[in-house]
């Protein structure tokens, strides 16, 4: 670095008039100021923190208005949200929403392949509390196909769509009493010696359903 | 090798190793079915693979058991029972179809047709009629009429004529359901004369009722 004039320091000191130096400390004279004034104009922290320390200077006016309204201002108003995702996370959300958008809305009704049909349950029920069919089609578990009693009349309903072929099935009303389709037409014994009778489901093919 | 790739490894192929394995559907039993039951059943489904019988129906029988709460003695008989019953299936179709290694899914329909109270050679002489052709329709309708009181020999001979008549499938159990609504027809009629009516109407019998 060289060493800058004791005369030109001198004048940027404010100790000698910039006046009587020669032409050319006078022109570097000038360049620094003209720099120097530069940097003054320059933000001599962040935006960030200028904006942050603006804010804090000047709170924001308290707001008139009742609770409802300073909600309705509180939801309007835009935040700035910063979201750092990582790579696994996003992957697990984007097969979660595939998921969801792949899956059968429940309410587009059964829609059944080549080797299925539609089955009808329907079982006179009056106060029961719930009603589902178990059966061969679902490997005898309980809670995957409940009936339903909209109209609070007894009757209960539900539609299926099932493999076509023979299935044997019961009714287990109220989570604990099984039942015989009393409408089913078709009967076997369970084979557990204690008398009491599966019904049999035939479903007829998609193809063959009138 | 590290411990992570020997755990995913671990992960990945054990549950594949146990399906390859057990092909024979015991691996859905446990938790299902009483544990003291499970030893028994697991041997009588053994010997059923052993066999080259159809598992699946004991399987499902010994699911219905376990979630009918049947006691662990009861439910190892149902399914001893259902083992029985295929033996008597495979015979049934071996007599009634020579010359080739009967196929599971005749032998599931005729144990069916056997359980539903068809008799042997009732179930044989279906058989007979059309080997190559899944027997499940043609023995589920005559079980139905047996089941409504029509004369066994009456009714597979009314299905026979059925299927000589063209109708095949599911259209056989239209057959039975149309002879059940002529029986309850008002006025009344003897099975006799329902089959006889039935008869004459081959093979234009009515279809079910469209689903509204």
């Amino acid at each position: 670095m060289s060493p800058i004039d004791p005369r030109l320091q001198e004048a940027l000191d404010g100790e000698r008039d910039p006046g009587d130096l020669p032409a050319d400390l006078r022109e570097a004279y000038a360049r620094l100021i003209s720099a120097a004034q530069l940097l003054r104009a320059t933000p001599p922290v962040s935006v960030a923190a200028r904006v942050m320390a603006e804010i804090r200077q000047n709170p924001a006016p308290v707001q008139s208005g009742g609770p409802a309204r300073r909600l309705i201002r509180w939801l309007g108003r835009p935040r700035a949200v910063t979201v750092r995702l990582r790579p696994v996370w996003t992957l697990a959300l984007a097969a979660g929403l595939a998921a969801v958008l792949l899956m059968p809305w429940p309410n587009a009704g059964p829609t059944p392949g080549i080797a299925q049909g539609i089955a009808n349950f329907v079982g006179h029920f009056p106060g029961a509390r719930s009603v589902e069919v178990v059966g061969s089609f679902n490997d005898w578990s309980r809670g995957m196909l409940h009936l339903s009693d909209d109209d609070h009349n007894g009757i209960w309903h539900a539609e299926a769509v099932l493999p076509a072929g023979q299935h044997e099935y019961m009714f287990v009303v109220d989570g604990e009493r099984w039942v015989s389709d009393p409408l089913a037409g078709r009967y076997v014994d369970d084979g557990f010696g204690a008398g009491q009778q599966n019904s049999v489901l035939i479903v007829r093919p998609m193809s063959a359903q009138p | 090798m590290s411990w992570k790739l020997v755990l995913t490894l671990a992960l990945v192929a054990g549950p594949a190793h146990l399906v390859a394995q057990n092909g024979i559907g015991t691996t859905r039993l446990p938790g299902r079915v009483p544990a003291a039951a499970l030893p028994a059943i697991d041997s009588i489904i053994a010997a059923a693979a052993a066999e080259s019988l159809p598992t699946e129906p004991l399987v499902q029988k010994a699911l219905e058991g376990g979630a009918k709460n049947i006691p662990a003695d009861r439910l190892v008989n149902g399914v001893r029972r259902g083992l029985l019953q295929l033996r008597q299936a495979r015979a049934i179709v071996s007599h009634a179809v020579p010359g080739q290694s009967p196929p599971e899914g005749h032998v599931a329909a005729v144990a069916a047709a056997l359980a539903r109270g068809l008799s042997g050679p009732i179930v044989e002489r279906l058989l007979t009629v059309a080997p190559n052709e899944p027997p499940g329709p043609a023995l589920h309708a005559a079980a139905d009429l047996v089941a409504h009181r029509f004369d066994p020999d009456s009714a597979a001979d009314l299905l026979v004529e059925a299927h000589n008549k063209g109708l095949r499938g599911v259209r056989l159990l239209d057959v039975a359901v149309a002879a059940d609504h002529d029986l309850q027809r008002p006025g009344g009629r003897t099975p006799s004369e329902a089959l006889a009516h039935i008869r004459a109407m081959l093979p234009n019998v009515p279809a079910p009722a469209r689903r509204p």
